[in-house]
C-alpha cells in the first residue's frame, strides 16, 4: 500500500516535470514565462543552498558571494573580455568553489550562531570588496552591449522561451546532482554531520571534509545559478548579485519550503517567487509597498504555523490521511 | 412582434454603448512610470510619479488657466487621453529591467518615463531601446546614459558633466571677485552608478581647470556612520568639497562634519539630498550655507511663473502635500516634452515620434531655461541649473550673477560661530 502510494507520487511528480517544456506553447504571455524561470532560477539557487544548509545543517548567509562570483565570471568574459559567457561560467563556478573552500576552512571551526554570523561578514567583505575593485567594474558594475542572440551567447531580447529552457536545464542538472549526493555516500554523510557532529566522528566521520565538500558543490552550483542571472539581466553589479538581500533569498525559500528535502526549495520557491512578482505587478505601483508587506504577512505566515515548511505540511497531510486511514481500520 | 423590437432596440443600445467604449478606449494612450516608489528612495520616487500624474492631468483635461504647454485643450491628437501605469523599481536595476518589460509586454504601455536612480535607468532604457519605444527620463544624471547613441532614450536634466563644468567655472568667478584663493578640491560620493560618475565628471573637471583633487572619498549608500569618510576629508582639507549624497546619507554627511566640527571653505552638491527642501528643513541651521546645482526651488517662482499655478495641482497629489523639487519637476516637465511631440507628430508611431522630438525645440516652463532640445543620444542641450547657496534656509540664487538674489556667503560660517 506504501509502495503504491509512493509510485503515485513519483509518478505525479514525473508528470509535473514532463508538462514544463510545453508551458511556454501554454502560456505565452512573457511574464508568466519570466516568472516560471525565476521559479526555475530561484530553485536551483535554494536547492544548492540546500546542499550545505539542509543536508550538512550548517547554515550560511554567505551564499550570494558565490552566486556573485558566478555572475561576474560571466559578465567579465562578455564585457571585459569579449568573449561568450561559457568560458566565464566554467571558470566562475571553479572559482566559486575554490573560495567557499578557502574561506570556509577557518569558518568551519565556529558553529551554530557563530558559524551563521561568520558568513554574514563574509558577504559584506566581498560585497565591499567588488564594490572598490575596478577591474570587475566597482561600483559601476557590467553593462552588456548590444550582442548576437542565441545560444552561443545565451543572449535574447525579445523572447523568454529560450530562458525558460536555459533555467528548466539549469534547474533539471542542479536537482539531479543534490538526488545522487542524496542516494550516495555524501549524502549519509552530509545528513550524519547534520544530526551530530561529534557523534558521527566518533563513528569515523571526517566532518571536516565533508562540510567543505559540501560548501564545495554548493557553491559550485550557486555560481552556475549566479552566472545564468547575469545573462538574463545584461547586468552585475555589487548589490544587485553579491549582498545580504540576495543571500536571504537563498535561505528564505529553502526554509519556506522544507530544508533538507529534495522538493523544498522547489515549493519554496514556487510559492515565494509567484507571490512576489504577482504582488508587485498588481500592488507595486500604488507604492507604500503593499506588495512587500503581502508577501511578508504570508512568509510569518508560513514560518509561525509549520516552521518545516510546505513540506511539512505535506507530511502532516500525508500522516493525517495515513492516521484516519489507521483508525478506520482499527475503529469498529 | 414587440417584444422583438424590444430586444432588437436595447441589443442595438448595447451594442452602441459597447462601441462607444472601445472608440474611446482607441483613443488611450497607455504611458508606464518606472519610479523607487520603496525602498531607500521611495519619497523621490512617489514624489516624481506624483509630477507625472499632475502633467497628464493638466494634459488631459482642459486647463485655460494654465500657461504651460496643451493646458487649454483636452489630450493630444484630437482627443487622445493618457492613462499612466505605475510600476515600481525598489531602486533596483533588476527589478527595473522586469518592470520595464513588464510594461512594455503585459501593460502595453506606449513609452515609459522614468526611473530617477541612473542604475535603474540603464537597463530599463535598454529594453525600451531593444523594443524601438521611447523612454522619457526626467532626472537620471549619470552622463553615460546619454553616450550609448539610443535612438528612443530622451533626457531633460543635465548631466553630472554640466554640473561639474559649472562648478568649476563658478569657482573660478568666486576666485576673481571675491580674492578666496581656492586651490584644492574633495570629493564625497555615493558608491554606485550614479556618485561614481559624478565623481568622475567632477576631478576630469576639476583636473582641467587646474585645481588640484587632494580626497576621493567614497561611500556605501545608506550608511550607519560617515566618521571614517569625514574623517578622511578633514585630513586632507580640500578647500571645496564637491558632493554627491543622496537623501538621508546627505543628512549623515552634513551631521558628521558638525559632530567633527570641520567644514571645507565651501561645498557644492550634484542634484542630492542637498536639492530637497525637506531634507533642507530638516536640517535647519546645519544645512545652511552648503551649495548646489538647483534645477527648481519655489524660490524662484519670478524666474519660473508658469509653475506655480501647476504645483497647486502637485500640491494636491501629493502625501503630504509638498511643492516640486528639482528632481519631481523635470519628471513633469519630460511628460510636457513628450505629449508636445506626440501632437505634434500627429500619429503614434515611435520611430517618427522620437524623429520629431530629435529635430524640433520644445516649450518647457517648467524648466529653468524654458525650452528643450534634444541632441543625437538624447541629452538635452539647453539643460541648466543655477547654482544656489542655503540662506535661513532658502535656496538663494549665487550663480550666475545676471541672475542672483543673494551675495554669496564665502567661507562657510563654522560651526560654533552660527
Amino acid at each position: 500500500m506504501n509502495l503504491a502510494r509512493k509510485d503515485y507520487l513519483l509518478a505525479a511528480v514525473f508528470g509535473i516535470f514532463a508538462l514544463l517544456p510545453l508551458i511556454p506553447g501554454v502560456l505565452p504571455s512573457s511574464f508568466t514565462q519570466h516568472v516560471f524561470l525565476l521559479i526555475f532560477l530561484y530553485a536551483s539557487m535554494s536547492q544548492s543552498w540546500n546542499v550545505l544548509g539542509g543536508y550538512c545543517g550548517q547554515v550560511s548567509f554567505g551564499h550570494s558571494v558565490f552566486f556573485g562570483i558566478g555572475a561576474y565570471g560571466a559578465g567579465m568574459a562578455v564585457v571585459h573580455f569579449q568573449t561568450l559567457p561559457w568560458p566565464g561560467v566554467i571558470v566562475g563556478a571553479f572559482a566559486a568553489a575554490a573560495v567557499a573552500m578557502v574561506i570556509s576552512y577557518p569558518v568551519f571551526k565556529l558553529t551554530g550562531h557563530y558559524f551563521a554570523i561568520a558568513t554574514f561578514a563574509i558577504v559584506e567583505i566581498f560585497n565591499r570588496l567588488f564594490m572598490v575593485w575596478d577591474w570587475v567594474g566597482g561600483a559601476l558594475g557590467l553593462d552588456y552591449g548590444l550582442t548576437d542572440t542565441g545560444i552561443a551567447n545565451f543572449v535574447w531580447y525579445e523572447s523568454k522561451v529560450p530562458y525558460y529552457y536555459g533555467a528548466l536545464g539549469l534547474m533539471v542538472i542542479v536537482f539531479s546532482t543534490v538526488r545522487w549526493i542524496e542516494r550516495n555516500r555524501l549524502g549519509y554523510l552530509l545528513r550524519a554531520v547534520r544530526e551530530g557532529q561529534d557523534a558521527s566522528e566518533s563513528l569515523g566521520v571526517n566532518s571536516t571534509w565533508t562540510k567543505l565538500t559540501a560548501m564545495g558543490v554548493s557553491a559550485f552550483l550557486a555560481a552556475l545559478c549566479g552566472a545564468f542571472y547575469a545573462q538574463y539581466n545584461f547586468r552585475v553589479d555589487p548589490p544587485m548579485v553579491m549582498s545580504l538581500d540576495v543571500s536571504m533569498k537563498f535561505v528564505l525559500i529553502t526554509l519556506l519550503g522544507g530544508t533538507g528535502t529534495l522538493w523544498g526549495p522547489l515549493l519554496g520557491a514556487a510559492v515565494l517567487i509567484p507571490l512576489q512578482e504577482y504582488t508587485r505587478a498588481m500592488f507595486g505601483g500604488l507604492g507604500g509597498g503593499l506588495d512587500l508587506i503581502i508577501f511578508g504577512l504570508l512568509i510569518i505566515l508560513v514560518v509561525v504555523k509549520q516552521p518545516r515548511g510546505i513540506m511539512g505540511i505535506l507530511e502532516d497531510l500525508t500522516r493525517g490521511r495515513k492516521s484516519r486511514k489507521q483508525s478506520e481500520k482499527g475503529g469498529a | 412582434m414587440r417584444k422583438f423590437l424590444a430586444i432588437a432596440v436595447v441589443a442595438a443600445l448595447v451594442l452602441g454603448a459597447l462601441g462607444g467604449v472601445a472608440a474611446a478606449q482607441d483613443k488611450v494612450i497607455k504611458l508606464g512610470t518606472l519610479y523607487p516608489l520603496t525602498g531607500p528612495c521611495a519619497t523621490a520616487g512617489q514624489r516624481c510619479k506624483a509630477a507625472v500624474m499632475t502633467a497628464v492631468e493638466v494634459i488631459n483635461n482642459a486647463h485655460p488657466d494654465l500657461d504651460v504647454p496643451l493646458a487649454a485643450q483636452e489630450g493630444v491628437m484630437d482627443g487622445y487621453k493618457f492613462e499612466l501605469v505605475h510600476a515600481d523599481t525598489q531602486g533596483k536595476p533588476n527589478v527595473g529591467k522586469s518592470e520595464a518589460e513588464r510594461l512594455f509586454n503585459q501593460e502595453g504601455v506606449w513609452a515609459i518615463l522614468g526611473s530617477y536612480n541612473s542604475a535603474v535607468t540603464k537597463p530599463a532604457s535598454f529594453v525600451a531601446e531593444r523594443k524601438g519605444k521611447i523612454f522619457m527620463c526626467g532626472c537620471s544624471s549619470s552622463a553615460a546614459l546619454t553616450e550609448r547613441n539610443f535612438k528612443h532614450f530622451f533626457r531633460i536634466a543635465p548631466t553630472d558633466k554640466t554640473e561639474s563644468h559649472e562648478f568649476v567655472t563658478f569657482m573660478d568667478w568666486v576666485n576673481e571677485k571675491y580674492d578666496a584663493d581656492i586651490e584644492t578640491v574633495g570629493l564625497i560620493y555615493e558608491n554606485t552608478e550614479f556618485g561614481k560618475h559624478a565623481a568622475e565628471e567632477g576631478k576630469a573637471a576639476a583636473d582641467e581647470a587646474g585645481y588640484e583633487v587632494v580626497a576621493d572619498v567614497a561611500f556605501s549608500p545608506g550608511a550607519t556612520t560617515m566618521d571614517s569618510e569625514v574623517q578622511s576629508l578633514k585630513a586632507a582639507d580640500p578647500d571645496v568639497v564637491f558632493g554627491a549624497c543622496l537623501g538621508g546619507d546627505y543628512t549623515l554627511w552634513v551631521r558628521t562634519m558638525k559632530k567633527m566640527n570641520w567644514l571645507p571653505k565651501m561645498s557644492l552638491n550634484y542634484c542630492t539630498g542637498y536639492q530637497d527642501p525637506m531634507i533642507a528643513k530638516q536640517l535647519g541651521d546645519d544645512g545652511n550655507y552648503f551649495m548646489g546645482g538647483t534645477g527648481y526651488s519655489p524660490q524662484f517662482a519670478d524666474l519660473m511663473p508658469a509653475v506655480a499655478a501647476v504645483e497647486e495641482i502637485y500640491k494636491e497629489i501629493t502625501e503630504p502635500s509638498v511643492p516640486f523639487d528639482s528632481d519631481s519637476i523635470k519628471e513633469a516637465a519630460a511628460m510636457f516634452v513628450l505629449a508636445q511631440a506626440i501632437e505634434k507628430a500627429g500619429e503614434l508611431d515611435h520611430d517618427k515620434v522620437a524623429k520629431t522630438l530629435h529635430s524640433n525645440t520644445w516649450e518647457a516652463p517648467l524648466t529653468l531655461s524654458g525650452e528643450v532640445a534634444f541632441v543625437p543620444g538624447g541629452q538635452n542641450e539647453l539643460a541648466m541649473s543655477y547654482l544656489t547657496q542655503l540662506q535661513g534656509g532658502d535656496y538663494k540664487i549665487i550663480y550666475p550673477p545676471e541672475v542672483a538674489n543673494a551675495e554669496l556667503v564665502y567661507p562657510m560660517v563654522p560651526w560654533e560661530e552660527r
